[in-house]
């Protein structure tokens, strides 16, 4: 508290109890907006609740009206189902358990089909959805996580915080991407982990994150309610991450599904090339045994090449489906319309002015 | 829903109407319900009259204007009839043209000046190209116009050649929207209608456009419908006026009629709640309660929620018009229309109540010495110069050049002056949130930018500065974060401030604080989003936030002028009683002159005058208002306009040589006011003045020779033209 302030004014008195520090005890008048104490208890419960309404109600309640969230959710849902339970369900695949290069439907033993080798390709798609998940994780929240940080650190602070992070990101945007992977996949001991080659693909990836957030965090400085934080002496890093970066949020998650869809097109293709470092068979090792076992060209091969390339095509679509409606999530608008305290009683009343300007600007 | 109709029709004069407007009704289907932004209004536009339309935001006006163009957005639909009687030749009915006739009828028959000068002209192309544009788009001659436009901007005051060869940014915004002015009558148009469009100017400059305004009407043969939040401006102009509320119109009758014997409560309200220099401060008072919302218009008289003399008559009949006086040209929308004048009378004090609390106002102390003072605060900023430009020195932004105050406890300042004169930089330098680039900034005797940079000697920590200094913003959408609830912005303060206070302490304060300032239930509030409040409801969430620093001094950067002018008084009574509350003092920043005395009256304050980045007068309001010294001064003076009951036009010439203020890059040598100034000498243009005291009264100085009775200014020759 500051020492400055010690005029014994009544007209200042606190709520004496508070702190034994700043405040001067009561004086005894009752004028002052801070001796008025309304009842306001909050239990435990409550707040849980307001948590569970902002975090959990809203954003699925919103999500649950766009086809695009709905679809994009479920695919992606499958996904980590199969990663998570498919695993168990689904015996892991050995050579010669079945017949070479049998057609998919065929048997119900092998649905999906075989490769040459005899191996399941049903079971083999699905054992290896989870390492790619894995990347998927670590190399989309890798992106996000430095890219927004350094980006918006950069923005807001400016001078040479600005100059130094910003040479840094030109730095990475400059590495050749393709080579720089090579090379570090070769030098560093990865020894397949799945999340350091989640983050090694996405090496060099952040840094145009870092550089367009930083130009929208330039503009977003100069706005009035960032100013009102500085001047109530708010510390930098929480005015970033509390007052700058929620604004940013849409464009932060399309990134985040870019990211990822960057990093499973990046694996397969890696795999496929067989540049990565690998333990189990995944859909790019898959690719890769079908091109050397002549797939494109055998008659009845086919579905060795489709059964990986259908897995992460349609991981893809799932991600980008679910980035672009996530966007709605992040909107103080929609989301007020769908919390449940509000949704009924005050947002009528409100929210006409709302509709009303809009089309008053539109007109004008 | 109301089924009243405003109809106008058996006005003897009206035998020559430009336009018709029968029954016009927009209905916007929302999810809500039917929502009407304009309700059967039925109106005629004589030949060669201004008309004033005036109301509060979301009344209903833009949409007028757009109904008139039949330009109303998807998905509105416009319902009614809308007649257009060129000079020659036959009636053309809007509502039944096509796409092509619309697009010609549009700006060839009647055109439309918008309210954002800044967003109309196209930022990456040159002025003339605008105008050319729209000359081949209407198959017009192009060289002619050329020629017409040429002629249309030097009537407005600027130079052609040059206004035609700049980009947007290179213009101010008052040559911008006069340059807007010039384009909507390049195809000569009968019909102008003007939507808000001086709002985004300073008075000086709207009351110069105004004034062209009448000009261009006589000499172009126009008609114009004016559209405007601002009662006093549009009264000095319109020929007739008419009253907008709740999507219809409440009152209609020639200017002079409406001032003087408005007979709608809401008219009169409106008129008693708009600050002005003349009236006694005490008759100002807010009117109660808020506009309407367009799906939900009460029922019977749409007013009757607010209104002091509604009865159940009100609530069940929506009032026809009746006609008022015997001209038969006035007609008020009010069952009670001839009580009104009794019950709300213009000057006397007609609730008294709150009133004497404000008088005792304490007033600074200055025992203490000053709590902020500005010594010689200078602050410049450079222009980037150009990629290969290593030779030119950078160009400097004079913004705020050598100005020194101090501000005491409990003491309220509030700055005017024009937009780009400094005003808020140096509000901001006072506050510490803006570094100067010379002079001092000191709070209670420490310099506040050496403590952040040293941390001073011990006895302060800049922290305390930081908590000490506040800021409320003019936008108070975006003063608050739209991504954090009511509450969550108002703990920030609490959070930082007061480690000690658990969640419960400090939501019990901000609801207490928030009832204080009549946002009741307060839990609700603090669930709230900003874009669930209205405007007065955001900035005094801004205001609050402020407050619970517990600060000494708060810069209020134009606090009010974002708001409705209806709530403009409510919110400054607001600050005046908070101030008292918390013990603090205000740096006002206002571009009106009206409020600035309003504030500065009521708490015995000092108004201050800046000039491009000088303090040229500052003094008591008595003596700024009724004893101006400074020309420029006088010349704010002027521009204020004035709600003048006893009729009567502008009150007299412009004090002003040059209507455009000159470029803070290259200020004018000498006294900067010299190239503007009626008054000037040769030794203004060479000599530049010192703030002196001005008259016997305390506290009032100014930067003008003329205050200096032996100066040698009156030996020297003038340099105005007349």
């Amino acid at each position: 508290m500051t020492s400055d302030r010690d005029r014994t004014d009544p007209g200042r008195a606190e709520k004496s109890h508070e702190s034994a520090v700043s405040t001067i005890p009561d004086g005894g008048t009752v004028n002052t907006p801070f001796d008025v104490v309304s009842e306001y208890e909050e239990t435990r419960r409550d707040r849980l609740k307001k948590l569970y309404d902002t975090y959990v109600y809203a954003p699925i309640s919103i999500i649950k009206r766009d086809w695009r969230a709905r679809i994009g959710f479920a695919i992606v849902l499958l996904y980590v189902f199969t990663a998570t339970v498919g695993v168990y369900l689904i015996e892991p695949t050995h050579v010669t358990e079945g017949p070479g290069l049998a057609k998919p439907f065929e048997t119900w033993e092998y649905p999906l089909g075989t490769d040459d080798m005899g191996r399941d390709l049903l079971s083999s798609t699905v054992h290896s959805t989870s390492e790619i998940l894995k990347m998927i994780l670590s190399g989309g929240l890798f992106t996000v996580t430095l890219g927004t940080t350094v980006g918006a650190l950069a923005g807001y602070k400016g001078g040479v915080v600005d100059t130094v992070l910003s040479s840094i990101t030109d730095v990475f945007i400059n590495l050749p991407g393709l080579p720089t992977v090579m090379v570090l996949a070769l030098m560093l001991p990865i020894t397949g982990n799945p999340y350091l080659i989640g983050v090694l693909l996405t090496i060099t990836a952040w840094g145009g994150l870092a550089r367009a957030i930083r130009s929208q965090v330039l503009t977003l400085r100069q706005e009035p309610f960032v100013e009102a934080a500085r001047s109530m002496g708010v510390p930098s890093y929480e005015i970033v991450f509390k007052d700058i970066v929620p604004h940013l949020m849409p464009f932060v998650v399309i990134n985040l599904t870019n990211a990822a869809r960057r990093v499973i097109f990046s694996a397969a293709g890696l795999y496929f090339l067989g540049v990565l470092p690998f333990r189990n068979h995944n859909w790019g090792v898959t690719l890769n045994l079908a091109y050397s076992g002549g797939a494109h060209y055998k008659t009845g091969a086919l579905h060795w090449f489709l059964m990986p390339m259908i897995a992460i095509t349609g991981i893809s679509i799932g991600l980008i489906l679910l980035g672009q409606s996530l966007d709605r999530v992040f909107n103080p608008r929609v989301r007020a319309r769908h919390e449940k305290k509000l949704a009924e009683s005050q947002l009528d009343e409100v929210e006409p002015e709302d509709d009303d300007s809009e089309t008053m600007i539109g007109a004008a | 829903m109301t089924t009243s109709q405003s109809t106008y029709l058996d006005d003897p004069t009206a035998n020559d109407p430009v336009m018709e407007i029968r029954n016009a009704t927009v209905r916007f289907g929302m999810e809500r319900g039917e929502s009407r932004v304009l309700d059967d209004v039925s109106i005629d536009l004589e030949r060669n009259e201004i008309f004033g339309v005036v109301g509060e935001s979301g009344s209903g006006k833009s949409m007028l204007a757009s109904a008139l163009l039949d330009a109303v957005v998807e998905p509105g639909v416009l319902d009614g009839s809308i007649t257009y009687r060129p000079q020659s030749g036959e009636p053309v009915d809007v509502l039944e043209l096509n796409k092509n006739e619309l697009r010609q009828f549009r700006w060839e028959e009647v055109a439309m000046v918008f309210q954002g000068a800044m967003s109309s002209f196209n930022p990456v192309r040159k002025i003339d190209t605008h105008f050319i544009e729209t000359l081949t788009s209407h198959d017009y001659d192009v060289d002619e116009g050329m020629e017409r436009a040429r002629q249309l901007i030097s009537d407005l005051y600027m130079d052609p050649e040059r206004v035609l060869d700049s980009y947007p940014h290179e213009l101010s915004g008052g040559m911008k929207q006069r340059t807007l002015i010039a384009l909507s009558l390049i195809l000569e148009p009968d019909v102008l209608v003007m939507d808000e469009p001086t709002a985004a100017l300073d008075l000086l400059m709207q009351r110069s456009i105004v004034s062209l305004i009448e000009e261009i009407k006589e000499e172009y043969d126009l008609t114009i419908l004016f559209i405007t939040h601002d009662l006093p401006l549009v009264a000095d102009l319109a020929d007739r006026i008419a009253v907008m509320y709740a999507f219809e119109f409440i009152e209609l009758g020639p200017t002079a009629e409406i001032l003087q014997h408005a007979s709608h409560p809401y008219t009169r309200l409106l008129l008693k709640s708009t600050p002005n220099l003349a009236s006694p401060i005490e008759a100002m008072r807010p009117i109660e309660g808020s506009a309407p919302d367009p799906v939900n218009v009460p029922s019977g008289c749409s007013f009757h929620l607010r209104c002091p003399l509604a009865d159940e008559q009100c609530v069940d009949v929506d009032p026809r018009a009746y006609p008022v006086g015997d001209g038969g040209d006035h007609v008020a929308n009010c069952h009670y229309w001839e009580d009104a004048p009794e019950t709300i009378p213009m000057t006397e004090e007609w609730d008294v109540e709150g009133i004497d609390a404000i008088d005792s106002a304490p007033g600074p102390s200055r025992a203490d010495g000053p709590l902020v003072s500005l010594e010689d605060v200078e602050v410049h900023f450079e222009k980037e110069g150009g990629f290969l430009d290593f030779f030119s020195d950078p160009d400097t932004v004079q913004a705020v050049d050598g100005i020194s105050l101090d501000i005491y406890e409990n003491d309220v300042v509030v700055l005017v002056g024009e937009s780009g004169c400094g005003k808020t930089t140096f509000g901001k330098t006072a506050v510490g949130l803006q570094e100067p680039t010379a002079g001092s900034v000191k709070y209670k005797g420490q310099d506040i930018w050496d403590l952040k940079r040293t941390g001073g000697d011990g006895s302060m920590s800049f922290d305390a500065v930081r908590r000490a200094l506040q800021i409320v913003h003019q936008d108070p959408g975006s003063a608050l974060n739209a991504h954090r609830r009511v509450g969550t912005s108002l703990e920030v303060p609490l959070k930082r401030w007061n480690p000690e206070l658990d969640g419960n302490d400090r939501k019990s304060r901000i609801v207490s604080l928030l009832e204080h300032v009549g946002m009741a239930p307060a839990e609700d509030y603090i669930d709230r989003y900003p874009h669930q409040l209205s405007g007065g409801e955001q900035q005094r969430v801004a205001l609050i936030r402020a407050m619970l620093m517990n600060p000494d001094l708060i810069l209020a950067d134009e606090p009010v002028s974002a708001l409705d002018v209806s709530l403009r008084v409510e919110m400054m009574d607001l600050m005046i009683e908070l101030q008292e509350q918390f013990d603090t003092s205000y740096l006002f920043v206002s571009h009106d002159l009206s409020n600035a005395r309003y504030i500065a009256e009521k708490t015995g304050g000092r108004i201050g005058v800046v000039y491009l980045g000088e303090l040229v007068e500052i003094g008591r309001p008595e003596e700024i208002i009724h004893d101006p010294q400074h020309p420029y001064t006088q010349a704010l003076r002027w521009a204020t306009p004035e709600l003048d009951f006893e009729g009567g036009g502008m009150g007299g010439e412009s004090p002003v040589r040059n209507i455009d203020v000159p470029d803070p890059t290259n200020p004018p040598s000498g006294c900067r006011y010299h190239t503007r100034c009626p008054e000037a000498r040769e030794v203004c243009t060479t000599e530049h003045p010192e703030p002196r005291e001005a008259s016997a009264a305390d506290f009032h100085e100014a930067a003008c020779f003329r205050t200096d009775e032996r100066h040698e200014y009156w030996q020297s020759p003038s340099i105005t033209d007349d």
